[in-house]
């Protein structure tokens, strides 16, 4: 008997569980833009909440097997304040490094959420900054912040020194459309979320354009506003394929390796909020036994980070949950 | 070039058939030519639509929004920045008819998808409008379709139906309907339904969606409007949509929201119509066209008891006229940026909460948007920013004023900035008052610029505090 083999099937992913629910204090998350993941797999999670609810933006910490650490950072504009927090990044020293895109500014807080400086001003002009979004820190300590709507990636020190920049406003190569995430493979290339162009852009740590992958629609290796990307150690590329409600891995060249969709198991902080009324435990058997896959789906993911042990974790914005998939070698049976 | 008329029209059309605009933009479209500018707003497809991915990427909690507040900024920043005015001002138009409030439904998406609904197809078919209305879950809900079955029958749906969302009560003396026609119209409803939806925890509710269970419909004879049969919800819709009185339901309301303040709608079966001849042009273009709203608007804007310059002014503005309006003509988040959420509660200090009207039956409309308290609102907000010669469009209107000579007499002055923030007519007595104001610091000069903002920004205070910026 033969058989045939199509596309890349050395690697696969097997959903594992979920962290979080919508809440806006405490175990949960409402309305999250960006994570980041430390070497312990502890995992900070801004909180983009909405205006008339700002109790709901923070920066909240949790472990990835949902055990609630802490949460930090209000609403407002002093120090330690976020209006529109969007990104965030852990520098070498595990400090947390947030972008605010209203403030136009970088907040550096401690893992326990001191407050430790902040940097950044407004404007279009080196090292000035127009709503900035995703935010990638090297090795060396180089922080690549995407500068959207000067569509430009900028380059400053930890403290917040000026180096340089990239990218212009266009659909050409190297051009950029109001970009939003970022990240760095581990020969120091940059991933931007080309997020009004579709596509993956990659550059070299100088900023020369190396790649584009990706166009307009919801098919194979197509983008609807990508807003999230993450490299893992093997080059893999994963985006965050926003509107398309879904997450679309790329190989090392761009070939498209899989998709995501969504497989939520209710977690267990969702199960304690269930749990305390039996009325809404029978309204969603019922709408479970209508249409199962609304709450299993991926509603508008938005941030996806890869941890040191492979496990790719998916935000998922309007759910306020992430969703953690296993990177798997060997065959999966599914 | 577009002369004065041309633009006072054009003022005309875009305060009725939109909420306002900017001098510039008044201007533009003045030169674009009336006809060519009504047959832009009535056909939204052929002008951009508002970024849509941008409002979600600055407020990304717009998506599936729960909480009604989201919803209705959402909302109001459509109406201030969609370049398909029209489109946005039939969703308010409807809003304002066919009633569903957040009091009961306690689901700002909901609410949120009702608008949007409307928005999509409120100049569409009005059969089909009625279809939709009669499967949005919502409405459903609202009006407890959802609690009448077959054995135990609800005719709260049924009779708001007839009276308040297609037929009215009586047309020319005469009854629209009977009791007997709103117990057929429930019965035909019966098994129009919700299915089960997520409740809000832990990751949100799931849209409403809309489900016939034909177990719980009652299939029997019902005689409806002199029609009988084994009818069901859409066959009572063919009926109502035939009907003259239905005709003369869209044509009234269409005239009391786009023309002139008519008497409230309980008076419609005694009170004739206040231009007969509008409404039976109007009534023409529903049967003519196979019920379609548009034909009748396109009647309506084109026609001269549109343009007469009695109705301009005529009309108090709705809360969220005054509101939107006000904010399109300072430039006041035209980008999307914080600060919106107390902005659009505004239209519900001024009586008009947004997405919760106070009853099935709608806000009075007219003078009855006025009373102590309400003006008092709507002055101090129009004054407020009126006079904040920050924002780019009261910058913009300043500029104007510059423009018009170096110097300006106290009576120049007054009628540069009464044109420029209308062209706005006044009363004699108003008109004394702010020239009177005008003379008090003698004329002015462009010499000193940061002195000529301040006063041409107190000039358009005053303005707004005038009785005659409550009209539009």
């Amino acid at each position: 008997m033969s058989t045939h083999f199509f596309g890349l099937t050395s690697r696969t992913y097997e959903y594992s569980h979920s962290v979080g629910r919508n809440e806006f204090a405490g175990t949960g998350f409402r309305n999250p833009s960006d994570m980041a993941v430390d070497a312990e797999g502890t995992v900070y999670v801004v909180n983009r909440s909405y205006e008339n609810r700002p109790d709901g933006v923070r920066i909240t910490a949790c472990t990835l097997d949902e055990e609630y650490i802490s949460e930090f950072g209000t609403y407002g504009e002093e120090d330690g304040n976020f209006i529109w927090p969007a990104g965030i990044a852990l520098d070498s020293q595990e400090r947390l490094f947030i972008t605010d895109e209203w403030l136009n500014r970088v907040t550096i807080m401690s893992k326990d959420g001191e407050f430790l400086g902040k940097w950044g001003s407004g404007g279009s002009g080196d090292g000035e900054m127009d709503r900035p979004a995703g935010i990638a820190i090297s090795e060396d300590g180089t922080v690549f912040i995407v500068d959207s709507r000067n569509s430009r990636v900028q380059k400053f020190t930890l403290d917040g020194q000026y180096l340089g920049q990239f990218g212009s406003f266009g659909s050409g190569p190297g051009q950029l459309n109001m970009p939003w995430g970022i990240d760095l493979d581990k020969e120091g290339n940059v991933y931007v979320a080309d997020w009004r162009n579709d596509r993956i852009q990659v550059f070299n740590s100088d900023g020369e354009w190396q790649a584009s992958y990706g166009q307009s629609g919801d098919g194979v290796g197509q983008f609807n506003r990508p807003n999230g990307v993450a490299v893992d150690e093997d080059g893999d590329i994963y985006v965050a394929d926003w509107l398309n409600d879904r997450v679309q891995v790329l190989a090392p060249d761009g070939r498209f390796v899989t998709q995501m969709v969504g497989d939520h198991v209710m977690s267990q902080w969702g199960k304690d909020k269930l749990l305390s009324n039996p009325d809404m435990i029978r309204q969603r058997a019922l709408a479970f036994a209508n249409d199962p896959t609304y709450e299993r789906n991926f509603a508008h993911p938005c941030a996806v980070r890869v941890d040191s042990q492979d496990r790719v974790c998916v935000l998922d914005h309007t759910r306020g949950r992430i969703q953690v998939y296993s990177k798997v070698k060997d065959p999966v049976l599914v | 070039m577009a002369d004065q008329q041309d633009v006072a029209l054009m003022a005309h059309l875009l305060r009725r058939a939109g909420f306002g605009a900017s001098r510039d933009e008044i201007e533009a479209k003045a030169a674009q030519g009336y006809d060519s500018v009504v047959d832009e707003l009535l056909n939204p497809d052929t002008v951009p639509n508002v970024e849509e991915d941008l409002l979600m990427r600055y407020m990304p909690a717009y998506h599936e929004a729960a909480a009604i507040e989201t919803n209705i900024q959402a909302w109001v920043w459509r109406m201030i920045n969609t370049p398909r005015q029209l489109q946005e001002k039939m969703a308010l138009f409807w809003h304002m008819i066919f009633c569903a409030g957040h009091s009961k439904i306690d689901s700002g998406q909901e609410m949120g998808r009702m608008i949007a609904m409307f928005r999509e197809h409120g100049m569409g078919n009005f059969r089909h409008l009625l279809w939709l209305l009669s499967t949005s879950p919502a409405m459903v809900y609202y009006l407890d379709n959802s609690e009448s079955h077959k054995t135990n029958l609800n005719e709260n749906y049924g009779r708001e139906l007839l009276e308040l969302f297609s037929l009215g009560v009586g047309k020319d003396e005469e009854f629209n309907y009977s009791e007997d026609d709103v117990k057929a119209c429930a019965r035909a409803f019966t098994g129009w339904n919700i299915a089960p939806s997520y409740p809000p925890f832990p990751y949100g509710r799931s849209p409403w969606e809309f489900r016939f269970d034909p177990a719980d419909h009652d299939d029997s004879e019902k005689t409806f409007l002199g029609e009988t049969g084994n009818l069901n919800g859409d066959d009572v819709l063919d009926i109502i949509a035939r009907q003259p009185a239905t005709a003369r339901f869209l044509a009234r309301h269409l005239y009391n929201f786009f023309v002139a303040d008519d008497v409230q709608i309980p008076a419609w079966r005694l009170t004739p119509p206040r231009d007969m001849k509008a409404i039976e042009a109007m009534e023409k273009a529903y049967f003519d066209s196979g019920y379609e709203i548009k034909a009748m608007l396109e009647v309506l804007f084109k026609s001269d008891f549109f343009k007469a310059e009695d109705v301009r002014y005529a009309k108090v503005k709705n809360p969220a006229e005054m509101v939107v309006g006000t904010m399109r003509l300072v430039g006041e988040h035209r980008d999307i940026q914080p600060g919106l959420f107390e902005f659009s509660q505004e239209p519900k200090y001024m009586g008009m909460d947004l997405m919760n009207p106070p009853t099935v039956e709608g806000w009075h409309t007219g003078r009855e948007w006025i009373d102590s308290g309400t003006l008092v609102e709507r002055i101090n907000f129009a004054a407020d920013l009126m006079g904040n010669t920050e924002l780019p469009g009261v910058q913009s209107l300043v500029g104007r004023l510059m423009a018009q000579g170096d110097t300006l007499t106290p009576d120049q002055f007054v009628a540069g900035c009464l044109d420029l923030t209308g062209p706005l007519t006044v009363t004699d007595d108003t008109l004394q008052q702010l020239r009177t104001h005008a003379s008090k610091d003698g004329d002015l000069s462009t010499a000193n610029q940061a002195e000529f903002s301040r006063r041409a920004g107190e000039m358009f205070q005053m303005i707004a505090a005038t009785a005659e910026f409550q009209f539009e």
